[in-house]
């Protein structure tokens, strides 16, 4: 079936009202459940399952995708209001997004980051129709040693994210590491690093390490100041509430990096949309013109990590539809779901149900206009959450991060993670250690030293496998090059010091 | 205090788990006769680790520079975090909207000097929105 | 006389009084919660919901039934949270083989199976021996033949070394005198991805998952992991009937309860249970996944266990893993 009259087909099913009405739920409650940390799309989606038998598939697979997406969408909200990230994805929008709203600019950062959602959702969908089982394909030749590659390019964005000391935030990223590393050993079933506690056998959550070091560690730096009648200085004048030209032109970049990025990164089994926004934020700020101001307020530096994990949604249903290899935890209950409800993804489920699977594409495609047009009138109204007196606000942030932990496991030992890691998120601040890198270790560690392991074990340990094959190669390469951007620029400064003399 | 004197301590606090996962690391397997074993990684980023804190602590040894860093703040921060953790404590024993309670009359009446009436409603007040959001609303559970 | 009397009269109040003991069964009266070891859409949690929804329907329970997902630890945590419920009538537990063999390879897994209440075994998991289409092996000998004259070369990916995958691998490997590699990867789909890339060569897969992939032309199945042949694979051998003189370990999913629980719930739950297996929408479930049908009620139950810890301890150590109990 082509692709045009799939996509009519697709239309034709996603524009009944009924579909409609459940594409609007599914992003609706996505947008809500993607505020709340901790709360995820995949609880929720398992929630609803007993709900979707009384639907039909086509419906019920249309609400569930809208949960997904929408939740994207609604993650950055409380990372840029707050600095708490609503999903782990939403991490590298705090950075620049928190910035935007501490000086003034909250509306603009939520509205950059809706377009750029929508831009990256739509370049998605569109990735989807045309090129899924193709991709799919070249998707297998990835690999370890790519994966490798992959993660190292990540890590190497660390250089990027320093700040003023390399060696502080290579010790920031080193804990990271070790962070990813406690927990039971895959390969050999080693326990590391537990001491002895049983909660620490699957190891520390991303989730909790995020909202303990951004949300608590920020409330406990801003309890130092004794006055402080408005948390952070709500938007004034349309300048602020909304993103202005000048912004979107900065970000024209960022939204096609981000919707690339994210889409090929979301493509590949196992890597996620963290990795996308790191990545993504990072090449956002290798290729800027003016990369110092990253991390203090650019609309791009919110624009490419938003675009990425919104492109990666799109990205990670590739595997799931076309080979029946879930991505993500998200996809692996859609596809839990899909299963449940008799059908049996892999390689000819779109061949034999091209109704469901059009139908599908064409309501991401509403989805996507639906959410944008849910979220920019709604920004001036978040916006002023901020009103919020602090003595309100924080503990408000506190309960949230504390609950949002709770839900995802039910643990108290959780709870005192959060607070543990919500102090060491304060002291970092104080002694001037990056988080960023942390984050970075924490996420991309397990990955890196589980792909490593496995390149080495398919090569009977000889390392040149990881250069032998093109792509890790040149993954690689990159990551070098991005590693000496730094004494790049110290030859520079040198060079226009000699000059100058 | 001076940054650099804070450099120090973190340095060394750093260098010091450092060691901790060396000599963890060294108990494991470094190399399986499959690959590499799980030594292998913790004991080179252990190394580096280790590596980058003396460096660190040398620096913050040698260095002129003045900067400090202002702790005046630090004991209103810690008092909060305190107050947090007891609260964690309690959630236990009283249960979330009880312990969250407080450490809203906590940070809003001692931390801020609200009245303590407004504290108070503060407190209430935030206790019953949680109770209204999540159990009720959402279904999702409190500690 | 009188005393004869008497004695008739004490009799006759305790027997007044036992019966009523006696007769008292066990009813649930408030919703009832199937804790289960992964997050939503993991293996246990889809069947937890599965079962959920077919309790409701053939009205086997007169209350609501709710599943609890407690992910972690590989088990432990789902273990520990059932056995501190201790007495707890309104709750049980879905266990696979993880719960069996993580308290003997780690420290911290401190609950087994031993400390609550074994309820019942339900399912087998049966698996089949995959590698891609394209691959020159044609039967399971030939796969092993290969490894036998490249040791080490050729690979297989799956997960844990404590897993069944790598359980298969050791009983081949010592029965036939062939080595070849594992690779641990962390996911089911990273698995499928490893085979159908060629960068493995060979894959244990449940036969549901691989049945798609058969469909479109990606995989071929050598053989099949179970005692006798599956409706699903009919032109397929079995691991004995291809020539290698292994046992499968069997994967099992069955159910748990807290400890400390009266006998009238044990036997509630398993006659509930023992109901469920007979009904047809379980009969089509077992079908669909292709699982076998393997009820134990829960004597049985703690018996399969102890042998097959005992089983699991000896092919581990021989694998070379660590056990701690």
């Amino acid at each position: 079936m082509d692709i045009a009259s799939g996509l009519l087909q697709g239309f034709a099913v996603a524009a009944q009202p009924v579909n409609l009405l459940w594409c609007f739920v599914g992003v609706l409650l996505g947008t809500v459940v993607g505020v709340m940390p901790g709360l995820g799309p995949p609880a929720t989606i398992a929630m609803l399952l007993p709900l979707t038998f009384l639907m039909n598939p086509a419906s019920a697979i249309i609400m569930l995708a809208g949960i997904y997406y929408g939740a994207k969408y609604g993650g950055s909200t409380t990372a840029i209001l707050l600095n708490v990230p609503g999903e782990s994805a939403s991490v590298a929008t705090c950075f620049d997004g928190y910035q935007m709203a501490r000086r003034g600019r909250a509306g603009a950062a939520l509205g950059i980051a809706a377009i750029a959602s929508f831009i990256a959702g739509t370049v998605g969908v569109i990735g989807i129709m045309l090129v899924a089982p193709p991709l799919a394909r070249m998707a297998l030749a990835f690999s370890s040693p790519e994966y490798f590659a992959l993660m190292a390019l990540g890590l190497a964005m660390v250089v990027l994210l320093a700040g003023r000391s390399m060696v502080k935030a290579l010790l920031a990223m080193l804990v990271g590491l070790w962070l990813a590393g406690i927990g039971t050993d895959l390969f050999s079933q080693t326990s590391r690093f537990t001491f002895g506690r049983m909660e620490l056998l699957s190891g520390i959550d991303f989730v909790v390490v995020a909202i303990g070091v951004f949300a608590i560690g920020e409330v406990l730096a801003n309890m130092e100041g004794r006055e402080a009648a408005k948390a952070l200085p709500v938007p004034k004048g349309l300048r602020n509430l909304l993103p202005t030209g000048q912004d979107l032109k900065d970000s024209r970049f960022a939204f096609a990096n981000g919707s690339l990025v994210g889409f090929f990164i979301g493509v590949l089994p196992g890597a996620g949309s963290t990795i996308a926004s790191f990545i993504s934020y990072g090449l956002e700020k290798a290729v800027s013109r003016r990369p110092q101001e990253f991390g203090k307020g650019v609309p791009e530096g919110v624009a490419a990590p938003e675009a990425a994990n919104n492109a990666e949604t799109g990205g990670a249903l590739i595997p799931m539809l076309t080979l029946g290899i879930p991505g993500s935890s998200t996809t692996a209950v859609l596809l839990a779901a899909l299963v449940l409800w008799g059908f049996k993804p892999g390689p000819l489920f779109i061949g034999e149900n091209p109704a469901l699977f059009w139908g599908l594409v064409a309501s991401m495609y509403i989805g996507n206009v639906m959410l944008l047009v849910l979220n920019m009138p709604l920004v001036p109204l978040f916006a002023q959450v901020l009103r919020t007196p602090a003595y309100v606000l924080y503990p408000l942030i506190i309960g949230i991060a504390v609950v949002g932990v709770y839900s995802t496991s039910g643990s108290l030992f959780d709870v005192w993670l959060v607070a543990a890691f919500g102090l060491l998120g304060y002291l970092m601040r104080k002694l001037d250690y990056p988080s960023a890198p942390l984050i970075l270790g924490l996420v991309l560690g397990g990955a890196l030293e589980r792909a490593l392991r496995q390149s080495l074990m398919m090569s009977d340990g000889s390392v040149s496998i990881l250069v032998s094959r093109p792509v890790s190669a040149v993954m690689l390469s990159l990551a070098l090059l991005v590693l000496l951007i730094p004494v790049f620029g110290k030859l520079n400064r040198l060079r226009l010091q000699a000059i100058e003399k | 205090m001076r940054a650099a004197r804070a450099d120090f301590w973190s340095g060394l606090a750093l260098g010091g788990l450092g060691v901790y996962i060396i000599a963890q690391a060294w108990r494991w397997e470094y190399l399986g006769n499959d690959g590499p074993g799980p030594g292998f990684f913790p004991l080179w980023y252990g190394i580096a680790m280790a590596g980058l804190s003396l460096a660190l602590v040398i620096s913050s040894v040698r260095s002129s520079d003045g900067e400090t860093i202002d702790w005046t703040g630090a004991r209103r921060a810690f008092a909060t975090w305190g107050a947090l953790a007891v609260a964690v404590a309690l959630l236990k024993v009283v249960g979330f909207l009880i312990s969250f309670g407080a450490l809203t009359f906590f940070i809003a009446g001692v931390m801020y000097q609200r009245r303590l009436w407004v504290a108070a409603l503060a407190g209430v007040l935030a206790a019953a929105a949680f109770y209204a959001v999540f159990p009720l609303a959402l279904g999702v559970k409190l500690p | 006389m009188k005393r004869v009397l008497g004695l008739l009269s004490v009799l006759a109040l305790g027997m007044a009084l036992a019966v009523p003991a006696f007769s008292q069964s066990f009813t649930p009266t408030r919703p009832v919660e199937i804790v289960v070891h992964t997050g939503p859409g993991g293996g246990a949690d889809v069947l937890a919901r599965a079962m959920a929804v077919m309790i409701e329907k053939e009205k086997l329970l007169p209350v609501r039934v709710q599943v609890t997902n407690k992910p972690g630890g590989g088990g432990a945590t789902a273990a520990a949270f059932l056995a501190e419920k201790k007495g707890e009538t309104h709750m049980i537990g879905i266990f696979t083989g993880v719960w069996l063999t993580n308290p003997l390879t780690s420290a911290e897994a401190k609950v087994s199976l031993k400390d609550l209440t074994p309820i019942a075994r339900l399912l087998l998991e049966p698996a089949v021996i995959a590698v891609k289409a394209d691959a020159p092996y044609k039967t399971l000998n030939d796969f092993v033949a290969a490894a036998k004259q490249k040791p080490g070369e050729l690979k297989q990916s799956g997960g844990s070394i404590t897993s069944r995958d790598n359980v298969v691998r050791q009983q081949l490997q010592k029965v036939s005198g062939a080595r070849w590699q594992f690779i641990s990867f962390p996911g089911g789909g990273e698995r499928i991805a490893a085979l159908l890339g060629g960068h493995v060569q060979m894959m244990v897969i449940e036969p549901n998952e691989a049945g798609e992939h058969i469909r479109a032309g990606n995989m071929r199945v050598l053989a099949q992991v179970s005692d006798k042949r599956l409706p699903a694979f009919p032109n397929v051998p079995t691991l004995q009937e291809a020539g290698f003189n292994v046992t499968p370990v069997p994967q099992v999913r069955g159910v748990v309860a807290p400890p400390g629980i009266p006998r009238e719930n044990v036997a509630y739950w398993e006659d509930m249970l023992q109901k469920l297996t007979q009904t047809e929408s379980w009969k089509k479930y077992v079908a669909e996944n292709q699982f076998e049908p393997a009820y134990q009620n829960s004597a049985e139950l703690a018996k399969f266990y102890d042998e097959f810890t005992a089983q699991m301890r000896g092919i581990l150590q021989e694998a070379g893993v660590k056990i701690v109990r």
